[in-house]
């Protein structure tokens, strides 16, 4: 299952949703799911899945570099509200359903996040090396775990 | 004076602070709900085509987009001078009940139930959803099946479960397919039974909470909800009426831009958030309260089988209307009973899968209304246009905005209550933030929630030296 997620009209916020859309042609086998942000309800859908790789952007690093996190097995759900991360949503389905995939965040570092859409020159590099790099995760996911 | 901040409000949808001011003797002296978080969207809308004001209005938040497109489309109808389609109006009525459904469900079970579940007392590192997840898991499933439910209904017809734009001036964009319909129909019988359960195990727990019920913003005010001819439960059709604390009317069958007549809005030094007053009264003594426990105050009947049977129960709480707003959460799971019930008699209605969805027109009049019930309460568009059908001017009159002064005295009246000088205990701050939690306020803020939010809580003495903190 690959969830991205983020706000479009946020500059380069987009880059998970837009990452969806280019993905899902490439693999055709995976769930999409597209999303303004995370919430709960989505715990019960990992459950079903194997493998989840949440797309997301950040401003936290140099623009337009693309980072690859595997996720923890034992996530922090403390401050789960309407807002939620990745980690706590995998903690609220083991906790809740039992079972959690294995899981990564693949984020791509954004310059622009104001109000308007489309993705900045950075924010599209990132774009591209996500959609490179994931079909390649995604391949290789039985191999690395 | 020494004073108490919370900062931020926690669960509650947006940024907020509480202040309480204390004297030398450790009493309360006064408190106040500030927002923090500025959206102008009354002023960034001047200039664009009143047709794009759904799709724009609808952007003002992620927690109740349809019932901002709901309203927005109704004052456009009223720029048009359109009647819709009957079935439009029944589809559109479906999606209001499912952001009620969506929204109360949000505000019950992951914002409340911690308080409700492992008691306001509880240790705050405990007091949170995963604490619910832990000691209460089929709660915590029923809550987010339930929400789910809600928001797949309105993904189902608006192609989308945040922002959907299937709802536009005139009626809806496209008819409701029969397998959507069937689709929904087949869940509505497990939405039921979690509500029920819901509702039992809350029932049951309300004797535990007697010093809240009797503190919880528990006074005397006037209430406004839409109303109409049967007197039922309504969220889409009707005319504003405000009640008094006994339920007499005091201003009735006010419609389009009347309400000016009946509405004031005041702006604060210290608050984002304007406070709302019945006009005829002035603001010192305009206050009122919207939304769940105005409308189950004010209505005669819900208009459904199984809402009725709680509607009942629920009145017998108090002698004439129901005050204290506690109750607010109470009244949530009623209306959430009430709009499954009555969402399915519409969808079971022949007329829901009809083709004929939208009504077409050019501007007939500068100027359109719309009101509704969201689901936190009353909610007013009002805009006027120019030649051009470009917006001159817009009008939000939001449901927190109407609860404002109500939220501002329940403060205080919890604080006098629970908050005693000298040492501060978690305990009695989560109340604070408990009674405004009760009233479930949208700051709109789900484009920038942080997450983990911090509290650090300082009380202050009289010399201005730190007695007590708080931090988490």
């Amino acid at each position: 299952m690959l969830i991205g997620y983020g706000n479009t009209l946020r500059g380069d916020d987009a880059l998970g949703v837009m990452a969806i859309e280019r993905l899902r042609p490439l693999l055709p086998d995976a769930e999409f799911v597209s999303v303004h942000q995370l919430t709960p309800e989505l715990a019960q859908q990992l459950t079903n899945c194997d493998l989840a790789v949440f797309i997301d952007a950040t401003y936290e690093d140099e623009p337009g570099k693309v980072q690859v996190e595997r996720l923890p097995a034992i996530g922090d759900a403390a401050s789960l509200t309407h807002h939620v991360n990745p980690a706590a949503l995998l903690e609220l389905a083991r906790s809740l359903y039992g079972r959690a995939p294995e899981a990564m965040l693949v984020t791509g570092t954004g310059a622009g996040f104001e109000t308007h859409e489309g993705l900045s020159e950075k924010g599209n590099e990132a774009l591209q090396e996500i959609c490179r790099l994931v079909p390649l995760l995604v391949r290789d996911f039985p191999a690395m775990w | 004076m020494p004073t108490i901040t919370i900062d931020p409000v926690t669960r509650i949808e947006g940024h907020a602070k509480i202040t309480v001011q204390i004297d030398e003797q450790g009493e309360v002296q006064g408190a106040r709900f500030h927002v923090t978080q500025v959206r102008g969207f009354e002023k960034l809308c001047e200039g664009r085509p009143f047709t794009e004001m759904p799709a724009l209005m609808a952007r003002i938040c992620g927690i109740c987009p349809t019932s901002h497109l709901l309203a927005s489309s109704k004052a456009c109808d009223d720029i048009m001078a359109v009647r819709i389609p009957e079935t439009a109006e029944k589809l559109r009525r479906i999606m209001n009940l499912a952001q009620i459904i969506q929204s109360h469900a949000l505000s019950f079970f992951y914002l409340s139930s911690p308080d409700f579940l492992l008691g306001m007392d509880a240790d705050p590192e405990e007091r949170n959803i995963m604490g619910v997840v832990r000691k209460y898991p089929q709660m915590a499933r029923d809550g987010i099946k339930l929400r789910q439910f809600g928001q797949r209904v309105l993904e189902t017809l608006g192609g989308r479960r945040i922002h959907p734009g299937w709802i536009v001036p005139g009626g809806v964009s496209h008819p409701l397919q029969a397998d959507h319909r069937d689709q929904i129909l087949a869940e509505i019988p497990e939405a039921i039974r979690i509500t029920r359960e819901a509702l039992r195990w809350f029932k049951g727990q309300i004797e535990n909470f007697r010093a809240e019920v009797r503190s919880f913003a528990n006074f005397p005010s006037m209430f406004l909800a839409m109303a109409n001819d049967t007197n039922e439960f309504s969220a889409y059709n009707g005319w504003l009426r405000f009640v008094d604390s006994n339920l007499n009317i005091v201003a009735d069958h006010i419609t389009g831009t009347d309400y000016l007549n009946y509405i004031g809005e005041s702006c604060n030094d210290d608050s984002y958030l304007k406070s709302t007053y019945f006009k005829p009264l002035g603001l010192e003594d305009g206050m009122y309260r919207v939304g769940p426990l105005a409308r189950l105050n004010m209505c005669q009947s819900a208009g459904t089988a199984q809402a009725d049977e709680e509607l009942a129960e629920f009145r017998e709480l108090e002698r004439h209307s129901v005050l204290s707003s506690f109750y607010y959460h109470y009244a949530r799971l009623i209306e959430i009973l009430f709009s499954i019930e009555r969402m399915d008699a519409l969808l079971h209605d022949p007329e829901i899968l009809g083709k004929n969805v939208r009504a077409h027109a050019s501007p007939n009049n500068y100027e359109g209304v719309g009101f509704l019930e969201a689901p936190r309460g009353t909610l007013i568009h009002h805009y006027r246009i120019d030649d051009n059908g470009l917006i001159e001017s817009a009008n939000m009159v939001i449901a927190t905005g109407h609860n404002n002064l109500a939220i501002n005295h329940g403060v205080l009246q919890v604080a006098r209550q629970f908050v005693k000088g000298n040492t501060l205990q978690q305990g009695m701050l989560n109340r604070v933030e408990a009674v405004v939690r009760a009233f479930d306020p949208c700051l709109s803020c789900s484009t920038h929630a942080a997450g983990a939010m911090p509290l650090d809580i300082q009380l202050i003495d009289a010399d201005g030296t730190m007695i007590d903190r708080l931090m988490r």
